[in-house]
């Protein structure tokens, strides 16, 4: 346990010691240390994943007024020290070469490195702590050194704007989060975690209600919609690494509460699942629906976000079903798909937005209908988005396949569970899912094709020249490489995984799952067997290749304005579903005999956004101008105020006491 | 067993040529003409094979590396589909997820490679494409996670025994579930009235505009691979509708064989009766098997918990 301490501080003592570092040493010292971390967290968090047992023990902070501090290492915690460590290093490495461009701009690099430090280890601690106070600390910790992230570059409005975006909604959040632990704790008694499990298995509709308290402040943190306004404003203001961590690792966190919650709660109720599982199938239809519609590629990397923690949900819910079903072959594929997808989201999310990072440092911009062409300058970077577009859109032989399979598997199971219910509710996320898979490779070969493929649509494209350097391909590589070996041996993943399953489901038995797996890859390593051989025999027919021009019916000068834009292949697919999207259109139409400028364009907001929340904060601000009266700046005015409330106070006590 | 995986091999590779004649013949036959021979698409393809490729020299390795996907892709998820005597190559649990999603990887090159040309013609192809996907999967997995809620199995294979002794509502079912799945076959192997194959306008084309700048070994390998295509899902539709048990393996072998020549000369005819529809239109068609596979959902609610 004491490695772990040191694994919690060594980032911090990193982000600390880089104060004092001159500006070019202050991202290698950074990273140095959390890879220490990352080290010393995957002795113990390893540790736990093989045998299973769970480590704890008890610090004393503050002599021990709120308890003492209880660490606790289960197989669940684990898993999440595992990931965080892992992806934040590879994002710390990433850094280096990102922020080079920073270093002359009189950018604050310093206060970045210690914010990236602590979010690292105060996400470090909200897996690992189940005291609620000092959950609640390093939560705030978490969040707070969040925002400082986000705004990294304040000098530009839109990314304060969408800082303090941020920082509103997660404050929502933990106002929620503190409501049920406050619950917990006063009929527990106690601020421990572990306490909380009688109260809540003893009593089920003060579960339910723990449960939704818990479900809306923990998924604000994850994006579920109707709560994910801040991720599609974050994401893009943010440095990319920081998105990907954010991205990747961080908005699990929210997941990992409502886990913990869940595995407290023990057996949830049937209504309750449901409506996880309904909430998790709208949440991804929305995010892929809004990834598809939109052409800032970090923006839709965001939705994209959504939409997969969308499908984390599925899994979740599936899970929760199968146990108030009772039927453990369910639960078991409901949570495993759930925890693997965490793990494979965090992957290919975080390699995408290194990708996208990659592109926007070389270009200047994340207006995907200003890219194009860029596969031949930049091949490394091509190749590695290549392989997150695939992994994401749950195309075997890589990583989403394999939870995908494992939540539809389980969704097949539940819906042989004698209820008319389960079986239709079932079937519809089934096909919900499927569509939330082939809106996906709409999606994403959208982005592809526009960033990558064809000509340069703008001169942001044309200069390109190289690729970018090797400190940012690596990580991107690194994580490619996960991508593949979780695809390719899902087999060894899972046994690994199942210890994290345990928490909900008692004792289970893995061999059957596991034998599925094995056969999944065999028939993928056959596959690409087969494809490689088909490849050795293309070049051994050895014909003759001539270069042209692309068919443009005889027209041989083909340009960059002949090619399909991102928004038109996007288009009948998106002029299918109208309703659902709030157009913005910015049209001035040709005008006059020789009509000088023309211009369109079509922005596409958040429908919740537009409808709902806005609506609602117009309300809020109207009923508190009421006060406005109050506050006019008169100090004398305050004094009194202030005398009233007091003189109010004494007679209020004199009357009551 | 491996006999009988082994012909399967052979007709999967072999059989989209001859299907491909049928349609042409029986194309040709309600025109009034005498019309290629049957094995017509084979030379095409054997010369094809024998030809040099022209390459556009805005492409980059994707589209290179994209038929040659497609092929595997199409080839192994035909692996999956229950053939002669309802017997398929590879049985496995969950296989039809897999196949589905083996399809979708080659669709995502196909899509990829479309765009990596720079033409807005693919452009319009693959966008097109892509929307008609997201229509037909959905309802694809509806039919199968019904059919496997009455059979109470997960394999392909098995799939489809239970409506053999499910009685009236069982032959609705089916019929429905094959409604659904000819719209299937007509939507994904772009056939008439969704796409015509033989039409010359390159605005109006959908699968066809995709590959326009595709020639020698490579286009040869995707028709070879859209004709595999063409196959499993005649072979599902088959499997569906010929009950293997009370036949015998003979006698289904050979029902089967009748059957994808029956489909193929339904499809040639149909060809030959109708216009394709307006690409408005398009939509609606497609959105018809999303009902059948609702109303097939229904009925296996019905018919599990009727009572």
């Amino acid at each position: 346990m004491e490695i772990f301490y040191y694994a919690l501080l060594a980032p911090i003592a990193g982000g600390v010691l880089s104060l004092a570092c001159p500006e070019k040493m202050k991202l290698k010292v950074v990273s140095f240390f959390i890879f220490l971390s990352t080290v010393l967290c995957l002795i113990p968090a390893l540790n736990v994943l093989v045998t299973g047992n769970t480590i704890s023990a008890d610090l004393n902070i503050l002599n021990g007024i709120f308890g003492t501090v209880k660490f606790v290492i289960d197989p669940l915690s684990a898993f999440f020290i595992a990931v965080i460590s892992v992806m934040s290093f590879v994002g710390s490495v990433y850094a280096n070469g990102y922020l080079k461009p920073y270093f002359d701009k009189k950018m604050n690099i310093s206060s970045h490195c210690l914010f990236f430090t602590m979010l690292i280890s105060s996400m470090l601690g909200v897996v690992s702590i189940q005291n609620v106070i000092f959950f609640l600390i390093v939560w705030e910790i978490m969040s707070l050194s969040s925002f400082f992230l986000v705004i990294f570059e304040d000098n530009k409005k839109e990314v304060l704007t969408a800082g303090i975006k941020y920082l509103i909604y997660m404050h929502v959040s933990v106002l929620f989060i503190i409501l049920a632990f406050a619950f917990l704790t006063i009929k527990s008694g106690s601020y421990d975690f572990a306490s909380f499990a009688n109260v809540l298995q003893d009593n089920a509709e003060f579960a339910n209600l723990v449960f939704a308290l818990v479900f809306v402040g923990f998924g604000i943190k994850a994006g579920f919609v109707p709560f994910h306004n801040w991720l599609p404003e974050a994401h893009p203001a943010a440095p990319s690494h920081v998105s990907a961590v954010m991205s990747g690792v961080m908005i699990k966190t929210g997941i990992y509460g409502i886990l913990r919650v869940l595995a407290l709660v023990g057996i949830p109720s049937i209504e309750i699942s449901y409506a996880v599982l309904i909430i998790s199938l709208i949440t991804a239809l929305y995010g892929v629906l809004y990834a598809t519609s939109q052409f800032d590629v970090k923006k839709l990397l965001a939705y994209s976000s959504i939409e997969n923690i969308g499908i984390i949900g599925l899994g979740m819910g599936v899970g929760m079903l199968g146990l108030a079903f009772n039927s453990t072959a369910v639960a078991v594929l409901g949570f495993l798909g759930c925890i693997l997808h965490i793990l494979n989201h965090s992957i290919f999310k975080e390699l995408l937005f290194l990708g996208a990072g990659a592109v926007y440092t070389k270009t200047h911009t994340r207006d995907i209908e200003l890219l194009g062409g860029l596969a031949k300058v930049m091949p490394k970077t091509a190749a590695l988005f290549l392989v997150g577009s695939v992994a994401i859109c749950g195309l075997p032989p890589l990583n989403g396949f394999i939870s995908e399979f494992l939540i539809y598997f389980g969704m097949l199971k539940g819906a042989l569970v004698d209820s008319l219910g389960m079986l239709i509710i079932l079937v519809l996320s089934l096909a919900g899912l499927a569509l939330v898979g082939t809106m996906a490779i709409l999606c994403f070969t959208k982005v592809y094709s526009i960033v990558f493929l064809g000509m340069p649509r703008s001169e942001n494209a044309e200069h390109v020249k190289n690729d970018v350097e090797f400190s940012m391909v690596i990580p991107m590589g690194i994580l490619a490489t996960f991508a593949g070996l979780i695809g390719l041996f899902p087999q060894f993943v899972l046994n690994v995984i199942a210890k994290s399953v345990q928490i909900f489901v008692a004792d289970f038995e893995l061999p059957q799952v596991v034998s599925v797996m094995q056969n999944i890859s065999i028939v993928l390593f056959a596959f690409l067997l087969f494809v490689v051989l088909l490849m050795l025999v293309k070049k051994l027919a050895n014909k003759n290749v001539v270069e042209h021009c692309t068919w443009g019916c005889g027209y041989d000068k083909p340009n960059n304005h002949i090619q399909y834009t991102a928004s038109s292949y996007a288009s009948p697919f998106l002029s299918m579903l109208t309703p659902l999207f709030k157009k913005v259109f910015d049209i001035k139409k040709p005008k006059d005999l020789f009509p000088k400028d023309a211009h369109f364009s079509l922005r596409i907001e958040d429908v919740e956004e537009a409808y709902i929340i806005k609506p609602f904060i117009k309300d809020v601000e109207k009923f508190f101008t009421i006060f406005e009266r109050i506050q006019n700046g008169n100090i004398q005015q305050y004094i009194l105020y202030g005398l009233v409330f007091l003189i109010l106070s004494l007679i209020a006590l004199v009357i009551i006491g | 067993m491996i006999i009988t995986a082994i012909i399967n091999l052979i007709i999967l590779l072999f059989a989209p040529f001859l299907v491909l004649g049928v349609i042409k013949k029986t194309k040709a036959f309600w025109a009034g003409r005498k019309g290629v021979s049957l094995f017509q698409p084979w030379w095409d393809f054997v010369k094809l094979m024998k030809k040099d490729a022209v390459v556009s020299n805005t492409t980059t390795w994707i589209f290179k590396f994209t038929p040659i996907l497609i092929f595997a892709t199409t080839l192994f998820a035909g692996l999956f589909v229950p053939m002669l005597g309802g017997s398929s190559v590879i049985n496995m649990q969950g296989g039809f997820i897999l196949f589905a999603y083996l399809l979708g990887l080659g669709k995502f090159f196909a899509l990829l490679s479309a765009m990596d040309t720079g033409s807005s013609f693919e452009g319009m192809g693959a966008s097109r494409e892509a929307c008609f996907t997201t229509i037909v999967e959905p309802a694809f997995f509806i039919i199968m996670a019904s059919l496997i809620a009455l059979s109470g199995n997960y394999t392909f294979e098995s799939l489809f025994l239970i409506l053999e002794s499910a009685g009236g509502l069982g032959i609705l079912i089916m019929i429905l579930a094959v409604l659904a799945l000819v719209v299937m076959l007509l939507t994904e192997c772009c056939r008439v009235p969704v796409d015509d194959p033989t039409t010359h306008l390159e605005l109006t084309m959908i699968h066809e505009v995709m590959i326009l700048d595709n020639s020698g070994q490579d286009l040869g390998l995707i028709t070879w691979a859209a004709g595999i295509k063409m196959v499993i899902l005649e072979s599902l539709i088959a499997a569906l509708l010929i009950p293997t048990h009370l036949l015998g393996f003979g006698y289904s072998a050979l029902a089967y064989v009748v059957a994808l020549f029956v489909i193929a000369v339904f499809v040639g005819t149909l060809e030959s009766a109708i216009a394709r529809l307006r690409m408005s239109h398009v939509f609606e068609f497609i959105f018809a098997m999303s009902s059948f596979a609702l109303i097939t959902l229904s009925l296996t609610a019905i018919k599990l918990y009727g009572n």
